[in-house]
C-alpha cells in the first residue's frame, strides 16, 4: 500500500488531532493508510495535569437541601467551574494525545452534564475523567457509567427519581439521545416504564459515588420495549444494548464529526453500526471502519466539516506559534458557541453548520484576527519564524487549508503575510 | 491524489443565484408590517398561563401551583383569566389589542423539546421532518432583500428563520453588530461542500446587514443609552425596537425568553420568567406606541409544547400538549379564539387533547400579513385575529 503523503496526512491529522500541527503530518506522510489510523487510535496518555480544586459532595449536599444557601451553591459552583474549563482548556492546549481529548470532547457532547445545572464541578471533573477512560474503549462501558455517573444523576434528576414519585428526565433522554436516538423508535410508555426500573439510583451522601437505595426502587412489573418483568435498570440497558439503533445512533454522530456536515448517509452508518454491534461496541473498531471509509477519503467531502471552536481556537494555537492567554481561551469558546460543562441542552451542541451564524462568524473571526496580528512590515519576524515549518508556500497552503483559498493570496511577500492571509481565508473555517 | 487533481476535481465554483439576492441594502424600506415572535423555550405552561381559574378540573389537578381567583386578572369573558406577572399585558388586552388562542397544539403531540420545537419552527406534521423554518415558504414571496433578525443572548438560533433560502441574521445587538462586523469582508458565495456554502453565505449577509445597520443606526448608536429594560429578553426587545425605528428593512424579528421548562418548584420559576415577558414587551410596546409604530407591529408568541394538567410531586408540571398563545399588536382584533381544551378528557399521560392546530397561525399570518394565500398551510382554517 503507498505512502499517505502530505495532502492525506494533512486530512486524516487536521481530523483526528486537535489542530493540523506540521510534525505529527510530517510523521505520517511517510505511513500506509493503515499504519497512520492505527498510530492514530494508538497513541494515548492519560495522565491529566493536576485537578482543578473542587468541593466534595459531602460538603455541598447540606447546601444543596436549604433554600436559603442556593446563593452559596451558585456562587461556588461558577468559581470551580471556570477553574474546571481552565483546566480542560489547558490540558487540550498541551497534550501530546489530542485524539485521545478530541475523543472525550466527543462523548462529553454525548452525555453533557452541566455546571449551571449540577453545581457540582467535583463531579463534572470525575465525569470527565471516566468519559476519557473509555473514549476509545467499549461503548456499553461507557453507557453504563454514565447511567451511574454522580454528575449525570444529578444533571437528569436520577438521583430524584424514587418509587413514590419517578422522574422521566433521565429515561427520556436516554432513550431519545443516548441510544435509539429520535423519537420514532419507541413510545412514550417505554419511558414511564424506564424511569420506574431507575428508581432507587442515586448519590451516597458521604462518597459522592453511585449509590443503590433499594427502598426507593420500585420492585413491581415493568414492560419496556415488549419485555416483560421486574426489570432494573440495568435490564434497561441492556435491552438498549441489543436494539440496532443504538450503534446506528453513534455511527451517524461520528459521520457529522469525521466526515460531513450533511446527513448522514445511510450506506454508511448502517454498515458502520453493524460492525460496531458486531465487535461487541469496540468503539476503536468503529474508528477504524470511519476513518479507513472511502467516505473519509472523498475529495468531495474535504473542507465538508465546520470546524469547532475547539478545533478552530486551540488547534490554531497548536499548530502555529500564535498565543493568547488561557482565561481568555475558555471565555473565548464560550461566546463562540462551545462553552465546555456549559451545553445549552441535553443534546448537546448541535455543531456542524450549526457552529456559524452571523454572530459566532463575526466572534471567530475576530478572534483568529487577533491571533495572528503581528508587525506585518517585518517580512519574516525571525522568533516566529523559528516555529513555522521551512516548507515552499504550496506546501504551507496544503498544510494550511483542506481545499484552496477562497480570497485572493497577498501580492507582497512574506511568510508571516501569507499565514495570516491563509489563517483569515474562509477554507481556514472548514476541515 | 494529488494537489493539483483535486483542486480540478473539487472546482470552486461560485454559485451564482443559490442565495436570495440582498438589494442594495442601504436602500431597503421599512416593512408594511413587522411581526415580532417570541419564543418561549421549555415548554411554557398554557394553563397558568391564560388561566381558567374557575375550573373545578383545573382547580382539582392543581392543589398547590395554581393561579387562584383571588391574584387572577379576569378577562371578563369566557371566565378566563390571566397570570398575575402579567399586568402590563392585561393592560394590552383592555384596549382590545391582544388575542389569545387557546388549545394550540397538533395531532399526536410530540413531548421531546427539541423534537417538538423542530416540527412548530418548520411547520411539519408530527411524522415529518423537515429542514427550513416554516418562514422561507412565506417571507422570500413577501419582499427580496432582509427577511429577518433573530436577536438573542448567545446569538443562537434562527428558528422559524433558519433555512438557506432566507436572508436571516442572529445577533447580541446591533451596537456588537456593528463594531464587530467591520472586520469582515465580503465574499462571493460557492457551493463546493454544504459547509463551505452556509459558511460563505453567512459571511454575505453578515457583510450586507453590516452595512445596512451601520447606514441607518450609526447615529442612533452613539447616543447614550437610556434604557431602563432589564434582563436578557428586555435588551433583546430593545434592540428590536432600535432597529425597527431606525428603518431597518427586516419583516421579521425573533426573540427568545428561556427558563420554561418546569418541571418541579413551578411557581417561583413561572412567576419570574412571565415577570420578564410581562416588563420586557410593556416596555418595548410603550416605545413602539411613543414612535407612531405600534399598528405596524405583530407580536406573535410561541412555544414547543404546553404542559400538563395535573401538577407533579415536585411542585411542577411535565411535558403536555395543548397550549395557549397570544398575538398582538396595534392592528389586532382582540378576544380570545379556539375552543378552550376539554379538562375532562385527558390522554393516558394526561394530556388535554388540542383544538387549534398551530398551522392556522402561520396561515393566517401567512394570507393576511404577507399577503401570500399560496402557502403550504392554506388548507387550515384561518383565525381572525387580524
Amino acid at each position: 500500500m503507498g505512502k499517505l503523503g502530505l495532502f492525506r496526512a494533512r486530512h486524516l491529522v487536521s481530523r483526528t488531532s486537535i489542530g493540523a500541527e506540521w510534525e505529527t503530518i510530517q510523521r505520517y506522510k511517510n505511513l500506509t493508510l493503515l499504519d497512520a489510523i492505527k498510530h492514530t487510535l494508538s497513541y494515548a496518555d492519560y495522565n491529566l495535569p493536576p485537578q482543578p480544586r473542587t468541593s466534595p459532595w459531602a460538603k455541598t449536599i447540606s447546601n444543596r437541601k436549604s433554600m436559603a444557601r442556593q446563593r452559596n451553591m451558585q456562587r461556588m459552583a461558577k468559581t470551580e467551574g471556570k477553574g474546571l474549563q481552565n483546566w480542560w482548556v489547558n490540558h487540550m492546549l498541551t497534550t501530546k494525545t489530542p485524539f485521545l481529548e478530541r475523543m472525550t470532547l466527543f462523548w462529553h457532547n454525548h452525555f453533557p452534564s452541566t455546571i449551571d445545572q449540577t453545581k457540582q464541578p467535583s463531579a463534572l471533573f470525575e465525569q470527565n475523567v471516566t468519559q476519557r477512560r473509555h473514549a476509545l474503549g467499549n461503548y456499553g462501558n461507557l453507557l453504563f457509567a454514565m447511567a451511574k455517573d454522580p454528575a449525570m444523576l444529578i444533571y437528569l434528576d436520577g438521583y430524584k427519581n424514587v418509587k413514590e414519585n419517578p422522574n422521566e428526565n433521565f429515561a427520556r433522554e436516554l432513550l431519545e439521545l443516548f441510544t435509539l436516538g429520535g423519537t420514532n423508535y419507541y413510545r412514550e410508555n417505554d419511558i414511564k416504564e424506564a424511569a420506574r426500573a431507575f428508581t432507587g439510583w442515586g448519590i451516597d451522601d458521604r462518597t459522592g459515588k453511585f449509590r443503590f437505595y433499594p427502598e426507593r426502587h420500585d420492585g413491581g412489573i415493568k414492560t419496556f420495549m415488549g419485555n416483560r418483568g421486574n426489570l432494573t435498570g440495568d435490564d434497561v440497558l441492556m435491552i438498549l444494548m441489543k436494539h440496532p439503533r443504538t450503534a446506528e445512533t453513534i455511527a451517524e454522530k461520528m459521520w457529522n464529526e469525521f466526515i460531513s456536515s450533511s446527513k448522514p448517509n445511510a450506506a454508511y452508518t448502517r454498515r458502520w453500526a453493524k460492525h460496531f454491534r458486531d465487535s461487541n461496541y469496540d468503539i476503536k473498531a468503529l474508528l477504524v471502519a470511519v476513518l479507513s471509509s472511502d467516505a473519509f477519503w472523498d475529495p468531495k467531502n474535504m473542507g465538508a466539516l465546520i470546524k469547532s471552536p475547539v478545533e478552530l481556537t486551540i488547534g490554531t494555537m497548536r499548530a502555529l506559534p500564535y498565543r493568547l492567554r488561557k482565561n481568555n481561551l475558555s471565555h473565548n469558546l464560550s461566546i463562540m458557541g462551545q462553552s465546555l460543562f456549559a451545553h445549552g441542552s441535553v443534546k448537546g451542541w448541535s455543531g456542524g453548520n450549526d457552529w456559524i451564524s452571523t454572530q459566532s462568524l463575526m466572534r471567530r473571526t475576530g478572534l483568529l484576527t487577533n491571533l495572528t496580528r503581528g508587525n506585518l512590515r517585518k517580512a519574516n519576524d525571525s522568533k516566529m519564524m523559528q516555529h513555522m515549518p521551512d516548507c515552499s508556500d504550496e506546501e504551507l497552503i496544503t498544510w494550511l487549508l483542506p481545499v484552496p483559498p477562497l480570497n485572493p493570496l497577498p501580492t507582497q511577500p512574506g511568510r508571516q503575510r501569507l499565514v495570516r492571509a491563509l489563517v483569515l481565508d474562509p477554507a481556514y473555517q472548514v476541515s | 491524489m494529488d494537489r493539483r487533481e483535486f483542486l480540478k476535481y473539487s472546482g470552486l465554483l461560485a454559485a451564482a443565484g443559490m442565495s436570495p439576492e440582498l438589494l442594495l441594502a442601504a436602500e431597503g424600506k421599512m416593512p408594511e408590517k413587522i411581526v415580532v415572535f417570541v419564543e418561549l423555550k421549555g415548554g411554557n405552561d398554557g394553563f397558568n398561563t391564560l388561566v381558567p381559574y374557575k375550573d373545578p378540573n383545573y382547580i382539582a389537578a392543581r392543589k398547590n401551583i395554581r393561579v387562584t381567583e383571588r391574584v387572577a386578572l379576569p378577562l371578563g369573558v369566557q371566565d378566563m383569566a390571566m397570570h398575575p406577572r402579567l399586568a402590563g399585558l392585561h393592560k394590552i388586552w383592555g384596549t382590545g389589542e391582544m388575542a389569545w388562542i387557546q388549545g394550540i397544539g397538533y395531532p399526536g403531540g410530540v413531548l421531546s423539546h427539541f423534537r417538538s420545537m423542530d416540527i412548530i419552527e418548520t411547520g411539519s406534521h408530527s411524522e415529518q421532518v423537515l429542514e427550513n423554518g416554516w418562514l422561507s415558504h412565506i417571507v422570500p414571496g413577501y419582499k427580496q432583500g432582509l427577511h429577518g433578525i433573530s436577536v438573542s443572548n448567545d446569538g443562537g438560533s434562527l428558528g422559524p428563520l433558519n433555512s438557506s433560502r432566507l436572508n436571516s441574521v442572529s445577533m447580541q445587538s446591533p451596537r456588537t453588530f456593528v463594531s464587530q462586523s467591520k472586520i469582515i469582508k465580503d465574499i462571493t458565495p460557492v457551493s463546493s461542500t454544504p459547509a463551505l456554502a452556509h459558511l460563505t453565505n453567512t459571511q454575505h449577509q453578515l457583510f450586507e446587514v453590516g452595512n445596512q445597520l451601520r447606514a441607518k443606526m450609526s447615529r442612533s448608536l452613539r447616543q447614550k443609552k437610556t434604557t431602563r429594560s432589564k434582563g436578557v429578553l428586555g435588551h433583546s426587545l430593545e434592540s428590536v425596537a432600535q432597529m425597527i425605528i431606525a428603518g431597518i428593512d427586516s419583516p421579521v424579528y425573533k426573540v427568545t425568553q428561556s427558563g420554561f421548562d418546569t418541571h418541579s418548584g413551578q411557581v417561583g420559576r413561572h412567576n419570574n420568567v412571565l415577570y420578564q415577558l410581562d416588563h420586557g414587551l410593556s416596555r418595548f410596546i410603550h416605545t413602539m406606541k411613543q414612535n407612531g409604530l405600534w399598528n405596524k407591529v405583530v407580536i406573535v408568541s410561541y412555544s414547543e409544547f404546553g404542559r400538563r394538567l395535573g401538577e407533579n410531586k415536585g411542585g411542577g408540571t411535565d411535558h403536555g400538549t395543548a397550549s395557549a398563545q397570544f398575538v398582538m399588536g396595534g392592528g389586532i382584533r382582540g378576544g380570545i379564539y379556539g375552543d378552550a381544551p376539554d379538562l375532562t378528557r385527558l390522554d393516558s399521560n394526561g394530556n388535554v387533547a388540542h383544538t387549534t392546530d398551530y398551522r392556522q397561525v402561520y396561515a393566517t399570518l401567512a394570507h393576511r400579513v404577507w399577503r401570500q394565500p399560496n402557502n403550504p398551510w392554506q388548507g387550515h382554517r384561518h383565525i381572525p385575529f387580524i
